[in-house]
């Protein structure tokens, strides 16, 4: 009987219950605080990020123009007629058929015309941006929801 | 007081209820509105934008990893209206750089219509030219003065030919718009250009989306041996000076499998600077002579006349023929080249001193049906298929064409009244150098894309010989010119071949003082490695094949097996042995 009257008491205390409103509120706002502060965060990063890929996109273009540069500056540099007059220059002249000498090699065999080790593979199948970086909370949320945290098939 | 104030503070609550009420309302009009749909579409217009990724265009090398076709970057200069502070400066500065006068910029800075943002200065500006002037930019800048300020740098690609002339002929030239005209450039432009492919590129970094890599066109590997390709060029212009010829042709192919290793026709011009075209071509089929022009090919003929009664046991090389000086066919009286009667000849007389009777009496033995059988079954008439545009097929008349004559049968025999172009003539001969398995020529090698070479095999166009014959005939080639110790002969090797002189047709009939003048051969005998054509067109200093085209061989030749390491037969024949 005196403990019902004691929580009674304590239930009917006006300051208990505006404790109670206060805490709730506060509870709320700190919650809230934490997801937007967690959101930006998330989102600032995701936007630095997509700006360096956006900067690293554009160096890529610059840095296979100069390798296209490059390689025709080096065939310019090593053309038929540049080659000719180095060799000139440099005080040869072109062989004639009774001054060659032909060795036999045994095993030699003439290698085949292959320049495959400039050919570019450009297939990978990967993706170049993780998902991380390019899905919002909210998406991040809904994956973990369906799928439980496994990848996304 | 108590009731008042739980009132008054109702009405407030009530009062700033219908407050929020009423934005909310306004927020949901104003979103759902028809303009909001507009200020929408405007705002995504600045989300980003539709860009279109074109591939780097395809190299082209020789077959020894040599670049023939590349690219370099080149740029747009432009400037942005809305930021330029001084167009007196910018045009004052542009044309000095660019070698435009100041009122050309200037106009284009001032009188562009008020919607333009930007406004094009000049394209295809070189890289040097542009390193230069921002410089001069990033000067003024660094002095604080913004007088140059709204410039603005678009690079792109412009195909170069580091070797310029070398090979124009073959690989063709791509114009400003990017696409391919003649040889190679034109033959493979939908594989060099690869496909351009359109992306939506937004701007918000949050978005930042996977943009898939555009392969590069696809890279093209020739058959071309860049050093045989560079001597047989120059050995060409040294035979038009020496022997006075109009223009010419040479051709160097692998007998064994078609590969082309040099292709050399004149006029050539440096590629880089293609808008030179129409003034070096009076057309299209002049660009290449060696697939773009046919004429009559005249006494190099003889060799597949001669291929073709072998073949059918017509003849053999010890059969004889009493020659006279002249033959009638078809009402017309057909005569040997010095119009003399060298009496009695075996087939290799006969093909050594080209006798133009002999000839059209083996043509009216085998007659009309098997002559010409032969004929196609050589090619005439038909593309060779070669891997390259703007080729022609030649003319060979066969009985049933309103303009075939009788006496046709027997001057087709030595190579008049039929066209065909240098590669055909080549085409057709390979049966001989080659076991009797006719070869299509081409001149690509292998194809280079996504990380894989993809090697192009080796054609066959028939058997239209056997190898026995092929092979008798390769050796009463060789025979003929050592007997007439040609000056086709190439120290150290044995080599076979026929040289051909041709009169030119005229609208008044043959003109007997000019001539096309040939050459075809192949060598060493016992092992075809290299087949060489050689076509001078109006040769001055001599008529004669055997005198212009056939020393031209001979350096081609020499050349040949220097540049493809093939030895003396008598040092080859020791190797063999060990």
């Amino acid at each position: 009987m005196q403990a019902t009257q004691i929580i009674h008491a304590y239930k009917q205390a006006p300051w208990r219950v505006q404790r109670q409103y206060v805490g709730a509120f506060l509870l709320f706002v700190i919650v809230a605080s934490m997801i937007a502060a967690l959101y930006l965060s998330v989102t600032a990063r995701a936007a630095v990020t997509g700006r360096e890929i956006q900067e690293l996109r554009v160096e890529i273009t610059g840095m296979q123009r100069a390798n296209a540069d490059l390689e025709t500056q080096l065939a310019d540099l090593t053309s038929t007629i540049v080659m000719q007059q180095r060799a000139f220059a440099l005080g040869y002249r072109p062989v004639k058929p009774g001054e060659l000498e032909y060795v036999a090699v045994s095993g030699f065999i003439a290698p085949e015309p292959s320049i495959l080790l400039a050919a570019e593979d450009v297939t990978s199948p990967e993706r170049i941006i993780p998902e991380a970086y390019t899905q919002s909370l909210i998406e991040w949320f809904d994956e973990q929801i369906k799928f439980g945290g496994a990848k996304q098939p | 007081m108590r009731r008042q104030y739980a009132l008054r503070s109702m009405t407030l609550i009530a009062g700033f209820g219908l407050v929020a009420l009423a934005v909310l309302v306004q927020m949901i009009r104003i979103q759902n509105s028809e303009q909001a749909a507009i200020f929408l579409s405007q705002g995504d217009q600045y989300a980003g934008e539709f860009r279109m990724f074109y591939p780097e265009r395809g190299e082209i090398y020789d077959r020894n990893g040599h670049l023939l076709a590349g690219n370099r970057t080149v740029y747009e200069v432009g400037v942005s209206l809305s930021e330029m502070e001084d167009p007196d400066a910018l045009a004052f500065t542009l044309g000095t750089y660019l070698g435009l006068t100041y009122e050309e910029v200037f106009k284009k800075l001032t009188e562009s219509p008020e919607s333009w943002s930007y406004v094009v200065i000049q394209d295809y500006v070189d890289a040097n030219i542009v390193a230069a002037l921002q410089e001069q930019i990033k000067q003024l800048e660094t002095a604080k003065d913004f007088r140059l300020q709204g410039i603005a740098f678009k690079p792109h690609f412009q195909r170069s030919y580091p070797e310029t002339s070398l090979a124009s002929n073959v690989l063709g030239f791509v114009t400003r718009d990017g696409r391919g005209y003649f040889g190679i450039e034109e033959k493979y432009n939908d594989l060099l250009a690869g496909n351009p492919v359109q992306v939506w590129v937004p701007r918000d970094p949050n978005k930042a989306t996977e943009i898939p890599r555009v392969p590069n066109g696809t890279t093209l590997v020739l058959t071309l041996n860049r050093d045989l390709q560079a001597r047989v060029e120059s050995i060409l212009d040294e035979a038009l000076i020496e022997y006075g010829a109009q223009n010419g042709a040479i051709v160097v192919m692998d007998p064994r499998n078609g590969e082309i290793l040099a292709m050399s026709t004149t006029p050539r011009m440096d590629l880089n600077k293609y808008t030179n075209y129409f003034s070096l071509y009076n057309d299209g089929s002049q660009y290449n002579r060696s697939i773009g022009t046919a004429y009559e090919p005249g006494s190099v003929m003889k060799v597949l006349t001669m291929a073709a009664a072998l073949d059918m046991g017509l003849v053999k090389p010890e059969t004889t023929y009493v020659d006279t000086g002249s033959i009638q066919v078809g009402g017309f009286t057909i005569q040997n080249w010095d119009k003399e009667a060298w009496g009695e000849q075996n087939m290799v007389g006969c093909l050594q001193h080209s006798l133009n009777v002999c000839m059209a009496w083996i043509s009216t033995q085998m007659g009309p049906t098997a002559f010409y059988g032969y004929m196609e079954r050589f090619g005439f008439g038909h593309p060779t298929g070669v891997d390259l545009a703007g080729e022609a097929m030649g003319r060979l008349k066969t009985p049933g064409d309103s303009d075939w004559y009788n006496v046709d049968l027997g001057t087709n025999a030595f190579g008049q009244g039929v066209t065909a172009t240098p590669l055909q003539m080549l085409m057709a001969a390979s049966a001989i150098a080659n076991d009797g398995k006719m070869v299509t020529p081409h001149i690509l090698y292998s194809m280079l894309r996504d990380g894989h070479q993809y090697n192009v095999p080796s054609q066959y166009g028939g058997s239209p010989i056997t190898a026995q014959t092929a092979h008798t005939l390769s050796e009463m080639l060789a025979q003929s010119l050592n007997a007439e110790s040609s000056e086709a002969l190439l120290s150290g090797y044995r080599v076979a071949g026929k040289t051909g002189t041709a009169q030119i047709p005229t609208e008044f009939g043959y003109d007997p003082s000019v001539t096309n003048a040939s050459f075809i051969g192949w060598g060493p005998v016992d092992d075809p490695q290299f087949m060489i054509y050689v076509w001078l067109n109006a040769p001055t200093s001599s008529i004669w094949g055997s005198q212009t085209a056939a020393p031209t061989f001979s350096k081609v030749a020499e050349q040949t097996v220097i540049l493809l390491n093939i030895p003396p037969d008598n040092v080859r024949f020791q190797l063999t042995s060990k």
